[in-house]
């Protein structure tokens, strides 16, 4: 018979394991690394669970635990230097795109959004450098606030949210290169 | 008592608070300001609007609904291994 203590940690942690799941999987991009990197998870979170505080915010707690087992296993692959420049990163980025590639209705902009597939909005988030990715899923795939994401990824605020913008921007320029490539848009000029 | 007006924000000082706006962190004040510019900037409201669906589309078609049943039982394992040692 399981304790009291263990049956606690499983109703806790069973209601995170898709969302755990989802983001070891644009983190690793495929599901066996994926399944591994939960399943360690699982395993130090259970082995730690005397630390986490009764009543406190569970799941960031199972969040920090997957983000520490991920650096910690892929420390190797993710120092590799990110050559991206973040100069000319602007704002609406897709949205001004649109509008100067074709003149579409504000209704035909929304249905170009509809139109993307699910593997290229996941193709576009897994090819953000890591740093971006992991904040980016954090907030607006997990919902996080910005303070959780702090607190998860153990960096200061300012950094959550120059990486969470960085992010965006750039994951709008891959959106919009996938677009071109697929022919959603027609007319571009360049 | 000089008390100057608050300033109005143009479309630039929306665009550079446009992504904490839409992640609900911004002050009582600078949000009353930026609606007040949504309210008569077509194209800024615009923008606004395709940014709330983009995120609505990413946060909807990145979010794995499955997940390998084995994560389960591996659950249960550690749990019981835990147990009997």
């Amino acid at each position: 018979m399981p304790t009291a203590r263990q049956l606690e940690f499983e109703s806790l942690i069973a209601p995170h394991l898709s969302s755990l799941y989802s983001t070891a999987l644009r983190m690793t991009h495929n599901q066996n690394d994926a399944e591994d990197l939960v399943q360690d998870t699982l395993y130090k979170a259970f082995r730690a669970f005397d630390q986490y505080q009764k009543n406190t915010n569970f799941r960031a707690w199972a969040f920090r635990i997957l983000v520490n087992t991920y650096i910690t296993a892929y420390r190797k692959a993710i120092r590799q230097p990110q050559k991206v420049s973040y100069d000319d990163l602007e704002e609406f980025y897709l949205y001004k795109k649109l509008d100067e590639s074709i003149s579409l209705q504000e209704t035909a902009k929304e249905d170009f959004l509809e139109n993307f597939f699910e593997d290229d909005v996941k193709d576009a988030l897994e090819n953000l450098p890591y740093q971006f990715r992991l904040v980016v899923l954090l907030c607006d795939v997990e919902g996080f606030s910005y303070n959780e994401i702090a607190n998860i990824i153990d960096a200061p605020l300012g950094t959550v949210m120059s990486r969470l913008y960085r992010g965006r921007k750039l994951l709008q320029r891959y959106l919009w290169s996938y677009a071109k490539k697929r022919g959603y848009v027609l007319n571009e000029k360049d | 008592m000089k008390k100057t007006k608050p300033k109005k924000y143009d479309c630039a000082e929306v665009e550079k608070r446009v992504q904490a706006y839409l992640d609900n962190y911004l002050s009582d004040e600078e949000i009353l300001k930026i609606e007040d510019h949504l309210s008569y900037c077509l194209p800024c409201d615009k923008k606004v609007e395709f940014e709330i669906k983009l995120k609505e589309l990413i946060r909807h078609k990145a979010n794995e609904k499955d997940y390998p049943k084995t994560l389960e039982e591996e659950l249960k394992k550690i749990i019981e291994d835990r147990h009997s040692t």
